[in-house]
């Protein structure tokens, strides 16, 4: 019953984008039928294109999350824990968060040219300033009684590392990896249309100058459907494990 | 006395450093320009720019891309999240829509956007709406049905009416929760902006750089990217901290938005 | 047998931007071995600041502080500490919280899970064992937090105001109980508070502090007749007591801020 629900809304917008698709006569050159999106998704599909092209889409953003991931973290720990360390790159961060990946991508094409490489500099950069940040201001809002009481029991920095300031900081991180999730998908999206290096920003672009919209709007519900698969696996048992485990709030 | 000089100077490290490598770059091999131009280039092409130059239009076209973008994110979004955040059956029933059309906001409408609205201004502002309009709507519905009900129903029984409720309290109670989803929407609204510019306009600070690329002018973006860094920088300190801090603190509410 | 902590010329400023504030006037004290030292005074005296100073978290400006005649250098296990605020983990159970110490000493399990048993049923924590701390009330919490000093097995405890955060009710529980639990363990505890009630109740010398910047302006000495009993009840029946109570209110009122 429950999913049921959650799709009904889906069908009644597919219900008004067909009303208005055939009521208002919207030339195809502008709006596909749900129909035409279906038939264009099946033909994509048997012909093996999507998976190619959603692959390669995937692939890098996993590759990118991957060395983010094991980067930043371990960077946000660093200046963290350290007031100096801290202090000095506070600001320079927050600068760069101005400056979204995509801003960098012209450079980028400059230095690497039209090629995977500048694809995934932009979304490593786009993912690694959050997840460092938030890292980063995760591990300093652990309160200092933590500590203290570890260094009383006799642990070492490693131990209290691997105790307190990981797991404190844990959701924190998460909350870093989905807001990094979040850009880098898009600033991925956007790299591929201009890159036109494969992945599903060069489909739905290209798509575009053959006037295929059916072939786009596929694109586009693929975009946002594994966007949201990706965010539960990566949130859902982190989730659990902090707040109903340990009763720790989302910070 | 010392301490408090280094502690003070500290933030600039990272920026003296960057400028340092910079400058070690050239002075051990010298890389073309149309790679990386010397610092002082950047400058005086910026400078350039800045007087007699493009750059005075393209940041004003930006910035009224964003503005009217935003403004129409935030008035759509409010009033989108008040309607979901008092009644339940409609929040349930746009729920799932707006996980979806969340996940696909800002630039992934670009390719369909593109041949509804042509390349120029209404492009990015439709873009900017997309993307800022879900995020107020879901810090709204939040905030709204966050607001205590004891408060609500003190003003009840006071006799005041449904309007009256909504306004003295469920307004004022949500504005956090919106004032931070104005934050945060205005960064995701300038990154999509940014990335409209550079295929979905003729002006704005996101051509500037991309048309930086196709004359291998890399004066020109990386001038333009640290322009684009310092207004989000400048915005964000100079206008929208200042809001938010200060409905906070004057109605002593600890909790800061997102998701608390 | 020498003094389990010396603390001789101790005098501490704080850094600020204005430049140095005193936190403490000099202060000098000794703690026996297996003594009860509980030390009363105004709030922002400098108690929390000397506890630090034993605990090793925070070095002195002048004088030195010496446990078992070796200067201290920072935070050791031979120095446990329970804190007023919450310190317990949140991501542990109250086993694994309170076999901690245990833990980073590489304790055998064998070893670990014996303490654990032995300090849950001390503490009154059976059948709670497999629970987060959220799941438990204040006062549960901080006998998490004495068990878990416990269990690591300090000759000294540093305890700073423990049971402020815990409604009166419990408090008189886990007063009784630390009591009971000092009793059986023998260990040299300093404890702080700003209960006068709490510092005659649980003392075997009462340190009365002056106000800001603090020194120990007096030291009275509490007898105790048994030597477990430590219960509510003959505490406030014993006139003796409630005399050493009221000198120290006396003391403790003169220094109101």
């Amino acid at each position: 019953m429950k999913p049921l629900r959650g799709l009904l809304p889906f069908a009644v917008l597919i219900a008004v984008w067909w009303g208005i698709k055939i009521g208002a006569e919207v030339p195809d050159k502008l709006l596909a039928t749900p129909q035409a999106v279906w038939t264009s998704f099946v033909g994509l599909v048997s012909h093996g294109i999507l998976a190619e092209y959603a692959s390669a889409s995937l692939r890098m953003i996993g590759t990118a999350a991957v060395i983010s991931f094991l980067a930043g973290v371990p960077l946000g720990f660093a200046v963290g824990t350290n007031r100096y360390a801290a202090r000095a790159l506070e600001g320079t961060l927050r600068f760069l968060q101005g400056i979204s990946g995509i801003a960098w991508l012209p450079l980028a094409i400059l230095w690497f040219g039209f090629s995977q490489t500048t694809t995934l500099t932009i979304v490593i950069y786009t993912l690694i300033v959050p997840i460092i940040f938030n890292t980063m201001t995760g591990v300093r809002a652990i309160p200092e009684n933590y500590t203290l009481a570890m260094q009383s029991l006799g642990a070492g920095r490693l131990r209290i590392v691997r105790d307190v300031y990981l797991p404190g900081a844990l959701p924190s991180i998460v909350v870093g990896m989905r807001l990094g999730m979040g850009y880098g998908w898009r600033a991925l999206i956007a790299s591929e249309m201009l890159v036109r290096q494969g992945g599903l920003g060069d489909l739905i672009f290209g798509a575009r100058t053959f006037g295929q919209i059916d072939r786009i709007m596929v694109g586009m519900v693929v975009i946002g459907t594994l966007y949201i698969v990706v965010d539960r696996l990566l949130v859902q048992p982190v989730e659990t494990l902090t707040v109903a485990r340990w009763g720790v709030l989302r910070r | 006395m010392m301490q408090r000089w280094i502690w003070r100077l500290l933030p600039l490290t990272p920026a003296a450093l960057a400028l340092l490598a910079w400058w070690a770059w050239f002075a051990l091999d010298r890389p073309p320009p149309s790679v990386m131009p010397p610092a002082i280039d950047v400058v005086v092409t910026m400078a350039n720019l800045a007087f007699g130059g493009r750059l005075p239009g393209d940041i004003l076209a930006s910035m009224a891309r964003l503005l009217s973008g935003s403004l129409f994110g935030i008035v759509t979004g409010m009033a989108a999240g008040f309607v979901a955040g008092l009644n339940r059956p409609i929040a349930n029933f746009m729920n799932p829509l707006v996980v979806f059309f969340n996940a696909i906001s800002g630039i992934v409408w670009l390719p369909l956007v593109i041949g509804w609205l042509g390349i120029g201004s209404p492009l990015a502002i439709f873009l900017i709406w997309n993307t800022v309009f879900f995020i107020i709507f879901q810090n709204t519905v939040l905030g709204v049905q966050l607001v205590p009900e004891v408060l609500e129903l003190s003003v009840q029984s006071l006799g005041g009416s449904r309007w009256e409720t909504i306004r003295s309290v469920t307004l004022p109670g949500a504005l956090p929760y919106i004032l931070s989803g104005i934050r945060s929407g205005l960064g995701f609204g300038w990154r999509a902006l940014i990335a409209a510019e550079l295929v979905g306009a003729t002006t704005g600070l996101g051509q500037l750089i991309f048309s930086g690329a196709e004359y291998h002018r890399a004066d020109i973006i990386v001038g333009g990217c640290l322009l684009i860094g310092a207004i989000a920088m400048a915005m964000d300190r100079w206008l929208l901290l200042p809001i938010e801090k200060r409905t906070v603190i004057r109605w002593g509410l600890v909790t800061s938005g997102q998701g608390r | 047998m020498g003094d389990k902590i010396e603390v001789s010329g101790f005098r501490h400023f704080f850094q600020t931007e204005g430049g140095p504030v005193q936190a403490t006037g000099t202060i000098d004290l000794s703690i026996k071995a297996g003594e009860f030292v509980t030390l009363v005074g105004p709030s922002g005296c400098g108690k929390t600041t000397l506890l630090k100073a034993i605990a090793g978290f925070l070095t002195p400006s002048e004088g030195r502080i010496l446990c078992d005649g070796k200067p201290v250098r920072g935070p050791g296990r031979d120095r446990g500490v329970v804190f007023q605020e919450l310190a317990i983990l949140p991501w542990r159970t109250v086993r694994r919280n309170i076999a901690h110490g245990l833990e980073i000493a590489g304790a055998p399990k064998a070893e670990r899970e014996a303490t654990v048993a032995r300090l849950i049923g001390l503490m009154g924590l059976g059948g709670f064992e497999d629970r987060y701390p959220h799941e438990l009330s204040g006062g549960m919490r901080q006998r998490v937090a004495v068990a878990r000093t416990w269990a690591a097995d300090p000759e000294v405890i540093l305890m700073n105001e423990p049971f402020a955060a815990v409604d009166a009710m419990t408090r008189l529980t886990l007063q009784e109980e630390l009591g009971r639990l000092c009793a059986a363990t023998r260990k040299t505890v300093f404890f702080i508070t700003h209960s006068v009630e709490e510092a005659v109740f649980l003392a075997d010398r009462v340190l009365v502090m002056t106000k800001r910047p603090g020194t120990i302006k007096a030291v009275l000495n509490v007898p105790r007749s048994t030597a477990g009993g430590r219960d509510w009840d003959s505490f406030t029946s014993d006139p003796g007591m409630q005399k050493i109570a009221g000198e120290v209110m006396h003391l403790v009122h003169a220094e109101r801020v």
